[in-house]
């Protein structure tokens, strides 16, 4: 991945939140079309989702640093390098329909593996985006794992809107 | 088809006999064949097809196939040796359901009674309640429930009800805690739900001291039992996989926090309830299967890969997986069952609606009103209607059910696939079944045996199962392991598989597994042949296994499975 990383800890539990948090970040802090924004899954004695900007080429912002600031602990550098994408160059494109060759040409994402298929799907198959695309850092690629879907289409694996524990369903 | 009960067979009939069903109580009239069937009420006729089904009633049906000695009583192999019950006794194989929810639920609907005659009329023997933990459950509900426990078991002899709860289990998923009725049942789970629920204690993160806090709780448990509060207390993980925060090591903590032969946590479903939520829209639910929706978060084992978090054939992937998860935890030869159950909260396709009323201040919602329409946005079914659990229990009566559930003598189907199962692993004249060990000299002849009753009738969906495939599974037993967080099983594989072409009455399936030199296990595992793949572990472990079920395409009832639990073979 980058050297040119900054990490907030802002002890934010759920992932979903965390994604809200980087989605604000891109609001208010006006960052460069192409940064990488992840959410990192921080286990142990208190379990929380951090986030990370990084950029491929070149460093962040000097004063970005100081700005993160307001939003929790800021720390160099990644804390894995299994990152979970939420702003990534393309992703504002990611939405409705479209097939695997248009998410591969018009993003970031490198890779779409589907789980229980040994190949990778078909440059034409359709892939549902339900406009929520995370894919995953996997050895420097952004990988998108999918699901098979009703008609032959595949879905992004990570639902939109995952049904809580105890739901009222 | 472990049928017990044949004419002229000595069981308690002692007429009169308290609701509670302390001893083992009289046969449901719809297994006593010396009840006719124009003396039966419809619920009573309908079970009893089912038992004609499985050629399950009846002298003469039963002797072929009775589990009729001693080694079939055999307790698991980490207790070793054998316990002889007395000849001529078999089993009788009472079909439940342990996961249950009602009005009492925050996320529930049903009265108690509905859900029990639901689930008498869909065929079940036994049925727990298990509204889930929560501070309001444990202050009110835990208590207000019981007496509509009662009632219903009054209002329903041949269908046997416990009282139980969904624990919030510290640190991790949910998991069903019954007990068997008796004066303390209220005060033992009241006091187990306030001191080591996870979301009455605020314990629900992954961490090492909420972990500690679910052991302490199945040790309480044991407690309870030693001091004969109540007669016996169980505990089975629910949706184990569903948001990979059940890590291996948990789950055999929990498995070893309390040993001897009053084992609490003794299971986890091996599929999960939700079974209508993959229904293709807009005429079902369109979600996943199981309600298996989920991805990684920060309390979930970091191990685990993605394809844990759906659904493989209807089944939680711990137990689709040949070389999984468990079978790692067959390969150490201790004891860890498998269950189906409905998870029954809301029915799909049900008129009911939820009635009102203020949950928090009443620890329930009022009783459920006409809807004046079919909700087509719910995951459930009743009791009985898809998931079965199949326990041989050794009479009617709540603690043979309990003894059956602790001792393994477990299979499961959907969708009712097959109507009955009778598993014999026989060597050196010895045998067991499902749960059992077969102790043998090294070098013995071992042969397996599966009489399998074919649906032979119509399911609730209004077809007839077409059984077209029965695999036999067998792993080595490699012992403890080191790494507690061990979820795979080289050696487990898919040893043989058979096609089935009839269509009615039962089938034998053969199983040689030679001269045993070293100690195995076997389980076996059946299908419509609807949806198959090859497995995670490879063709060479599982060709043909459970598909990975399609959010929003998954009809269940295109796709079934049974599942047995293992039999131990462990030559000396």
């Amino acid at each position: 991945m980058t050297p040119y990383a900054l990490t907030v800890d802002a002890g934010v539990r759920d992932v979903l939140d965390a994604d809200r948090l980087l989605h604000r970040m891109a609001a208010r802090l006006a960052l460069p079309e192409d940064v990488f924004g992840c959410t990192h899954l921080v286990r142990g004695d208190r379990p929380r989702v951090a986030v990370s900007l990084a950029l491929p080429s070149r460093p962040l912002p000097d004063t970005l640093r100081e700005r993160l600031a307001e939003y929790g602990t800021v720390t160099p550098g990644l804390p894995d390098a299994v990152g979970r994408a939420v702003l990534y160059p393309g992703v504002p494109s990611l939405t409705g329909t479209m097939t695997v060759a248009e998410l591969l040409a018009g993003s970031a994402i490198a890779r779409v593996t589907v789980l229980g298929t040994p190949g990778p799907p078909g440059p034409d198959t359709r892939m549902v985006t339900r406009d929520h695309v995370r894919p995953q850092w996997q050895r420097d690629e952004l990988v998108l794992a999918a699901t098979p879907a009703r008609g032959g289409a595949l879905v992004p694996f990570e639902a939109p809107d995952p049904t809580p524990c105890c739901a009222d369903h | 088809m472990g049928h017990g009960h044949a004419h002229g067979h000595p069981h308690h009939h002692d007429h009169g006999h308290d609701h509670d069903h302390g001893t083992t109580a009289p046969l449901p009239a719809a297994f006593d064949t010396s009840v006719p069937d124009e003396a039966l009420n419809p619920a009573q006729r309908s079970r009893r097809t089912l038992l004609r089904r499985a050629g399950l009633l009846g002298a003469g049906l039963a002797a072929g196939t009775v589990l009729s000695t001693d080694a079939a009583a055999q307790p698991a192999p980490a207790t070793g040796g054998s316990r002889g019950k007395g000849g001529g006794k078999g089993f009788l194989w009472l079909a439940g359901d342990h996961h249950i929810h009602t009005q009492y639920s925050s996320d529930g609907k049903y009265r108690v009674v509905d859900q029990v005659r639901q689930g008498a009329r869909h065929g079940m023997d036994w049925l727990v309640i298990t509204d889930h933990g929560s501070a309001t459950h444990a202050r009110i509900g835990v208590e207000k429930v019981n007496p509509d426990i009662r009632a219903a078991r009054a209002a329903h002899e041949d269908t046997l009800v416990f009282q139980g709860l969904e624990w919030n289990i510290p640190a991790a998923e949910h998991g069903t805690v019954f007990v068997h009725p008796g004066r303390n049942e209220v005060s033992v789970l009241k006091q187990f739900e306030t001191d080591y629920d996870g979301g009455v204690k605020g314990a629900t993160d992954s961490t090492p001291a909420n972990e500690a806090l679910a052991v302490a709780g199945l040790g309480f448990l044991a407690e309870q039992v030693r001091r004969r509060k109540v007669e016996d207390a169980l505990m089975l993980a629910n949706h184990p996989a569903r948001k990979g925060i059940d890590s291996p090591h948990e789950i055999r903590a929990w498995r070893d926090a309390t040993d001897g032969d009053r084992r609490i946590a003794v299971g986890f479903e091996g599929a999960p309830g939700h079974q209508a939520g993959g229904l293709p829209g807009p005429l079902g639910p369109g979600g996943a299967r199981g309600i298996y929706d989920a991805g990684p978060g920060a309390n979930s084992f970091a191990g685990y890969p993605l394809e844990s978090y759906r659904t493989w054939g209807g089944f939680d992937w711990m137990t689709a997986t040949v070389g999984g998860l468990w079978d790692s935890l067959l390969a150490e030869g201790r004891p860890w069952w498998i269950t189906a159950n409905s998870d029954s909260h809301q029915v799909y396709g049900d008129t009911g609606a939820r009635g009102g009323g203020d949950f928090a201040a009443n620890g329930r919602y009022d009783d459920p009103v006409y809807a004046g329409r079919i909700d087509i946005t719910q995951n459930d079914y009743w009791p009985g209607q898809y998931s079965r659990t199949h326990v041989g229990a050794d009479g009617f009566s709540y603690a043979a059910v309990m003894d059956g559930i602790r001792a393994g003598r477990i299979w499961v189907d959907h969708g009712q696939l097959i109507s009955g199962l009778d598993v014999r692993v026989s060597g050196g004249s010895r045998w067991a079944t499902l749960g059992g060990a077969l102790h043998v000299r090294k070098g013995t002849k071992v042969t397996l045996t599966a009489d399998i009753a074919l649906a032979g009738g119509p399911n609730w969906a209004g077809f007839t199962p077409k059984l077209d495939r029965v695999d036999v599974i067998r792993g080595d037993v490699t012992g403890p392991v080191a790494d507690k967080d061990t979820f795979t099983a080289p050696t487990a594989r898919v040893a043989r598989s058979y096609d089935i072409a009839k269509s009615a009455g039962t089938v034998r399936v053969t199983f040689e597994l030679g001269r045993v030199d070293r100690p195995l296990y076997v389980r076996l595992r059946g299908t419509d042949g609807n949806r198959t793949a090859v497995g995670a572990m490879g063709a060479k472990a599982d060709p043909a296994g459970p598909a990975l079920d399609v959010v929003g395409d998954a009809d269940p009832w295109r796709d079934l499975w049974f599942y047995s639990n293992p039999v131990w073979v462990l030559p000396s």
